[in-house]
């Protein structure tokens, strides 16, 4: 019969398996993480990342006002919604849960073909 | 040089910055490179156990990288480790917040389950990383259990026990990656490891 294990032993047995787990990465997923690299590292040789980054802030910041201002005047009808709003909305609001409003119907048959093979997608 | 210490009462992180002349930059693209290449694998597994998605994880570290490269790349190179983890934790809890977020908006589109807010989307998701059964296999059973048993851990347990225990970060390093003190980090992680044995078994493996 085996020992029980203590923590330190745990945690040295999780490492182990995690470790091989890494090891264990396939080439498609080592490809890309390598691609990741060298894109970020191309960021070093612009430098200009973020000045980039900053001309959009002026105009999500219209976006954010208008959208606000919409739901100011429809308060009303969504007084039941939950507190967490202006944080959501703040997420909403950026490129890609713009996309999910784009693949909406793709959405509602994931949903709907989860509920009838109650899970198993693929 | 200047050196100057932001104690924000949590923890201490220098403002130090290296000299920049061309010279200089190349020699840190190629430090940063070292560091990228050593720490990516680690990174993505621990951001695949966090969101159970390959695609979402290998984003999210990209991400990760590009951050620390755009904001961090001056830094001294013994803080790159804990501020790339800080970064790729704050992506992630992002992720989970943008899953509520979506789950919230299905269900005033009427198409979501509306079993409140907590509702776990991430949980309740198929695995779509795509494995397939060879490779499942290949995972290692005890590893796949530890997995599962992982990403069900409270969030600040999660990344306290995957900083610590799988990128090997100390306390104070891993108190730097939550942002949050090294006594919150003991607790965290002390009771994710309780959590996890009591999950996973005393024979585990």
């Amino acid at each position: 019969m085996k020992k029980p294990i203590d923590s330190e032993d745990f945690a040295a047995q999780a490492k182990g398996a995690f470790d091989d787990s890494v090891e264990r990465l396939d080439a498609a997923a080592l490809s890309r993480l390598n691609q990741g690299r060298h894109a970020a590292l191309a960021k070093l040789a612009s430098g200009n990342s973020k000045a980039r980054w900053m001309r959009w802030v002026p105009a999500g910041g219209v976006a954010a006002i208008a959208l606000l201002t919409v739901l100011v005047m429809r308060a009303p009808e969504i007084e039941n919604m939950p507190v967490e709003v202006a944080s959501d909305f703040e997420i909403l609001l950026d490129g890609e849960s713009l996309e999910m409003f784009e693949n909406l119907e793709f959405y509602s048959w994931m949903d709907d073909v989860d509920l009838d093979a109650g899970g198993n997608v693929g | 040089m200047d050196l100057i210490e932001a104690n924000t009462g949590y923890f201490a992180v220098s403002c130090k910055r290296e000299p920049s002349t061309e010279a200089g930059t190349l020699q840190r693209e190629r430090q940063l490179n070292q560091f990228l290449a050593e720490v990516e694998r680690r990174a993505l597994r621990i951001a695949e156990i966090a969101v159970r998605d390959r695609d979402e994880a290998l984003d999210l570290v990209q991400n990760a990288m590009i951050k620390l490269v755009s904001n961090y790349a001056s830094r001294p190179q013994d803080e790159w480790t804990p501020l790339f983890y800080r970064i790729l934790q704050n992506g992630i809890r992002d992720w989970h917040r943008r899953q509520k977020v979506k789950n919230r908006v299905m269900v005033w589109f009427g198409r979501g389950k509306s079993d409140g807010d907590e509702y776990d989307v991430v949980a309740a998701a198929p695995d779509l990383a795509g494995r397939s059964p060879e490779q499942e296999l290949q995972t290692g059973q005890a590893m796949q259990k530890l997995e599962v048993a992982v990403h069900a851990l409270p969030g600040r347990q999660r990344e306290a026990f995957m900083l610590r225990t799988f990128e090997g970060l100390d306390v104070a390093g891993t108190a730097v990656a939550m942002g949050c003190s090294e006594g919150s980090v003991k607790t965290h992680y002390s009771r994710a490891v309780h959590s996890l044995r009591e999950k996973l078994g005393e024979h585990w493996q």
